[in-house]
């Protein structure tokens, strides 16, 4: 049987299905270990134009690297305090904001460790598949050791899957990371096959 | 007797298998024409092949506990209230992979238009009316036979206010989490017979026929007694383990 046929989830998704999605450092009271950050920035359609209404979905391992998943070899150790997935609704400004840990060095699940990252997942009117993504944590992309950042072959590409330390967007007390998602255009974000 | 080597290429396959790329002629088109947002919110460079390690493969776990599961009674706003107005439905199906296994525990977020086309959305411009006993979302999850239902009632078609002809038919947003990120899915269902089926762009979105059609709901035997509802089928199937035959 094949997969049944995937579509756009149009204008009126609930906001309250996103609602409280946006904190992924507290879980049933207990509070996530690492160093908490925001991880933020705008969903942007083609001409940098602001894609308000879209959904943000999220999915990284804790600052252990453990993923909260029974596959994850660790996964008894997963941190109590994180659970891993968040979502978002991105405002008029077209912008998203997740307060998050710094995710860990996961493992490949094949021996080798993944390089620090984020997993994410645009939804919006217009997008009829969702696009999925990755975003890295380094100083410099030739820091970056990473199977699936390695698969971008254009370089100018690869830099814009490196999130930004933004000290502009810093807040309650946490360093901001932005990470931008251009759906389309000159710069347009590197997305993954699905 | 394999090699070392062999097994451990053999294991990189049957991984990459079990989250094959979606078929492109039985999914929906990444640019429709008449659908304006669908040529600016797509990129234009070609997606990018990537391997799937744990990171991929792994997903959100223990959902129910996180968000708040609903009575999967859609047809009123608080339950035991009065009811919507409009045809009282129940739809129910499974969910499985693409082997046919039961996806338990899976959670299903449903969202839906009252009976007269409108959305309870601050962005929903339709003149049409709000409905006090309608909310028009709700959340599931499926039990251990993979299976889900739900009560609400048949949602209305409403024009699509951005454009100055395309009226949507009627049609129910599911969104479903599958156990990992590979199988996270989002599509709409269809009532069978509806007109305006005919010419909805994310309805013909999908190039081949038979896999259109499983968007369409099933109709079932009708009954009448003490309590009467029309009964609808919808079953789903999540990318994931297909199963290839064993080598040895």
């Amino acid at each position: 049987m094949t997969p049944t046929p995937y579509s756009t989830i149009g204008p009126f998704f609930p906001g309250q299905f996103a609602a409280g999605c946006e904190d992924l450092t507290v879980l049933h009271g207990k509070r996530a270990r690492g160093q908490h950050i925001l991880l933020a920035g705008s969903v942007l359609e083609e001409g940098n134009v602001p894609v308000r209404n879209a959904i943000v979905e999220i999915w990284q391992p804790d600052a252990g690297g453990v993923f909260r998943h029974p596959l994850d070899l660790r996964y008894a150790q997963a941190d109590p305090g994180f659970f891993g997935w968040g979502r978002y609704r991105t405002d008029a400004q077209g912008r998203y904001r997740f307060r998050t840990v710094m995710p860990g060095r996961a493992s490949n699940g094949n021996g080798a460790l993944r390089w620090p990252h984020v997993n994410l997942m645009v939804l919006a009117i217009g997008v009829t598949r969702r696009l999925v993504t990755t975003a890295f944590f380094a100083d410099t992309p030739e820091t970056v050791d990473d199977p699936v950042f390695g698969c971008v072959p254009d370089p100018a590409a690869r830099r814009r899957l490196i999130t930004i330390r933004d000290h502009a967007l810093d807040a309650e007390g946490l360093p901001a990371y932005r990470f931008d998602l251009i759906l389309r255009g000159e710069n347009e974000t590197p997305f993954f096959l699905d | 007797m394999s090699s070392p080597a062999k097994n451990s290429t053999e294991s990189q396959l049957s991984s990459d298998i079990e989250y094959a790329p979606y078929d492109d002629r039985t999914q929906s088109l990444r640019l429709i024409d008449r659908y304006p947002r669908s040529f600016t919110r797509n990129p234009s460079r070609p997606l990018i092949l990537r391997p799937l390690t744990l990171s991929e493969r792994t997903g959100p776990t223990e959902l129910e506990a996180r968000l708040p599961i609903g009575d999967g009674d859609l047809s009123c706003a608080v339950a035991g209230g009065p009811r919507a107005m409009g045809q009282l439905i129940s739809v129910s199906g499974h969910v499985t992979d693409e082997d046919g296994a039961p996806l338990t525990g899976a959670v299903i977020e449903i969202w839906q238009a009252n009976a007269a086309g409108k959305y309870v959305h601050e962005l929903d411009r339709h003149e049409a009316p709000i409905d006090p006993h309608f909310i028009g979302e709700g959340r599931l999850v499926t039990d251990a036979e993979g299976q889900y239902q739900f009560r609400s009632i048949k949602p209305g078609a409403y024009p699509v206010m951005e454009s100055d002809w395309w009226w949507r038919p009627p049609h129910i947003h599911f969104s479903i989490f599958g156990p990992t990120w590979m199988n996270r899915f989002v599509t709409q269902i269809f009532f069978p017979g509806e007109p305006l089926n005919e010419s909805d762009l994310l309805f013909n979105g999908v190039p081949d026929l038979e896999a259109r059609q499983r968007l369409m709901l099933q109709p079932q035997p009708t009954t009448v007694g003490s309590f009467n509802i029309l009964k609808f089928r919808q079953d789903f199937v999540m990318r994931g383990k297909r199963a290839t035959p064993a080598l040895d």
